[in-house]
């Protein structure tokens, strides 16, 4: 059970699975083109047809190899910080750069192992505060501002 | 050509060109001393904010930190013993067990001088074969560069670390994410799935920055947390004297040789190069005896070669549009962002813009020698900067990078996505290189197909029984296809 329900596995037959569901999509999109090689979806079709067909043979290697993966050496850190990632460059355009940044970085820090609360305090403040005062202040290039001042 | 030099020589000159040739160099030197850091991931960091910049200074600007963090990747593998970029790996042998022996400012001399006199000759390699060779690719029509693009794609085989077939299946991802938005002959809406942000497309940058950058910082976070600390005593590099040369110019030659040749095939890269040109000093080397202990030959030996790919790979990026590896295949990217359309017609169509490129990617190297002196001892204390700030500033550098490109918040999502596609494809061992050279290379690739088979009525098979040099590329294309294929298959075999 273990050489089908692994990580590997399930990527690879997540890349085949989606590719199959844009094959099968591109017969759902109608165009003016009536020649087939003009057809806007000629080209991704080939495309398609290769991804499909490398992401097959992946599958079959990845299953009959059974390749050793390196081991992910903290789960919590690593879900902190790809969450935290996704927030941050989710909510950058409404919240603003400046807060957004300084609570990723308050997030981020200690996951990487900084126990220190000044050390991560000054860098969650300076870093992102140096970066609106050079772009915001003194480039003329606005970040994007927080809704409860324009000032940051 | 020659005849934009005056205009170069002045886009140099001017405050702009000198600032963007010293601030580059500078960069990429303290970059690329950061462990794990690496060119490619300079490169992404650096490359969103060229986009404020006119086409010479942004390229100049990228060019800089490439060959800056060449240089910078062996300030790290001598002092502590880890390459700052893979393609310094080899410098680690001798620069090491050099500075353990207290002769670490002599080991950086070594290595800055190896490293410049390899990027110099390989300034000279790209000044006169670039032209060349896109003078002759002139004569390329739509089914010639298709073949051409084909032939580019090729170098998916070679760049694919761990398996072909993944880096392969990744090429075809990039390809078809280059489809996604405006047909390029009807202009309809292919994969927007009502969408209007997709309208244009996915962001190249966003992609490269998310796939190389970001995804960089997860795989960090995956792994034990590193803490630098065998670093040792340095006060300031020290140049090697003249007598000091003496029967080591010819291993100096051989390498410098060797990196422009590996250079200048597509898909090799400059890691590759530094192992080959290590493995033949140490065979042919008067000194060979100590290499692995601290021998100065095997210091010059890597860092000449890995400095004379930057150039040599130029060589078919700028002439032909075909990246060589993940670097020059952001290059393009950069290239492409900024208006100019990789290909033959590149050196013809913009002789300012390349006349600069080459005259200060000759400026560059020498900047190396007077700027490695002065920053190896402000990196050294660099080197100790703990990972967990490093990662978490890249992040935040590259959201402020991503936003100057459109202001468009859009990108900062598309980022994130493929920083987090990346890590999970990296994790399985997908190459990501692939899939920049076929986002790059994906939109020529389809337009020439699509042009060809309206001047052939449709006829594939017409590319080739009319187009000779197209017929050659294609089976150029085919022969570097099938041969790593068929020599894994018969080592397989073979085992």
């Amino acid at each position: 059970m273990q050489r089908f329900a692994n990580e590997r596995v399930v990527v690879q037959f997540g890349l085949l699975i989606l590719a199959v569901a844009l094959y099968a999509s591109t017969f759902q999109q109608s165009f003016s083109a009536s020649d087939l090689a003009q057809s806007p979806m000629f080209f991704p079709r080939i495309i398609l047809t290769l991804w499909i067909g490398l992401a097959v043979v992946a599958l079959i290697q990845t299953v009959r190899t059974q390749e050793t993966q390196s081991p992910i050496a903290s789960w919590p850190r690593i879900g902190v910080v790809i969450v935290a990632a996704l927030i941050y460059t989710n909510v950058i355009g409404s919240e603003g750069f400046f807060l957004p940044s300084v609570v990723f970085a308050l997030i981020c820090l200690p996951a990487f192992g900084v126990r220190n609360p000044l050390l991560v305090a000054v860098f969650a403040i300076l870093v992102p505060g140096a970066l609106v005062f050079l772009f915001n202040h003194t480039l003329g290039m606005p970040l994007p501002t927080s809704r409860f001042t324009y000032v940051f | 050509m020659l005849s934009a030099l005056p205009e170069a020589i002045g886009i140099l000159l001017s405050l702009e060109g000198l600032l963007v040739l010293v601030m580059g160099t500078v960069l990429g030197i303290v970059l690329g001393a950061m462990p794990g850091i690496g060119s490619t991931v300079a490169v992404a960091i650096v490359l969103p904010f060229t986009l404020t910049m006119g086409q010479a200074p942004a390229i100049l600007l990228l060019l800089a930190v490439y060959a800056g963090s060449v240089y910078g990747g062996s300030i790290a593998a001598i002092l502590i013993n880890t390459p700052g970029t893979p393609q310094s790996a080899a410098t680690c042998l001798d620069g090491y067990p050099m500075a353990q022996r207290g002769e670490a400012g002599l080991a950086l001399g070594w290595a800055t001088v190896a490293s410049v006199v390899g990027g110099l000759v390989s300034a000279v390699v790209l000044i006169f074969a670039a032209p060349q060779l896109a003078a002759f690719a002139l004569q390329f029509g739509p089914i010639e560069t298709f073949a051409l693009i084909l032939l580019g794609m090729t170098c998916i085989v070679s760049v694919s670390t761990g398996s072909v077939v993944k880096g392969l299946m990744a090429g075809m991802i990039g390809i078809f994410l280059s489809t996604v938005g405006g047909d390029p002959i009807l202009g309809e809406m292919r994969f927007t799935f009502g969408n209007w942000q997709l309208f244009a497309g996915f962001n190249l940058l966003a992609v490269v920055i998310g796939v190389f950058a970001l995804s960089e910082v997860f795989i960090r976070a995956s792994k034990p947390i590193s803490r630098v600390s065998n670093l040792v005593a340095f006060s300031g590099i020290i140049l090697p004297t003249w007598k000091m040369w003496k029967g080591r110019l010819r291993n100096l030659a051989k390498s410098v040789a060797i990196g422009n040749v590996i250079g200048v095939l597509p898909g090799t890269g400059a890691a590759t190069a530094a192992f080959i040109s290590y493995a033949e000093g140490r065979r042919s080397s008067p000194n060979r005896e100590g290499f692995g202990k601290g021998e100065p030959d095997g210091i010059v030996s890597s860092e000449a070669a890995n400095n004379a790919v930057t150039g040599g790979a130029l060589v078919p990026t700028m002439a032909l549009g075909i990246p060589g590896d993940a670097i020059t295949a952001v290059m393009l990217a950069t290239l492409t962002l900024h208006g100019i359309t990789p290909g033959p017609k590149l050196v013809d169509d913009n002789p300012t813009l390349i006349a600069a490129i080459f005259a200060g990617f000759f400026v560059i190297n020498i900047l190396l020698l007077p700027l490695g002196m002065l920053l190896s001892r402000v990196a050294a204390p660099i080197l100790r900067i703990r990972e967990a700030f490093m990662m978490t500033a890249i992040v935040i550098l590259c959201a402020v990078g991503i936003y100057f490109v459109r202001g468009n918040p859009f990108d900062l999502l598309v980022m994130g996505g493929a920083g987090f596609v990346g890590f999970l494809l990296r994790r399985q061992g997908v190459p990501m290189a692939p899939l920049v050279i076929g986002m790059v290379l994906g939109p020529t690739l389809e337009l020439t197909l699509r042009q060809g088979l309206i001047l052939t009525d449709g006829s594939f098979l017409a590319f080739f029984t009319g187009h000779p040099i197209a017929l050659v590329l294609a089976l150029a294309a085919l022969l570097a296809l099938s041969l790593p294929l068929l020599r894994s298959l018969l080592s397989r075999t073979a085992s």
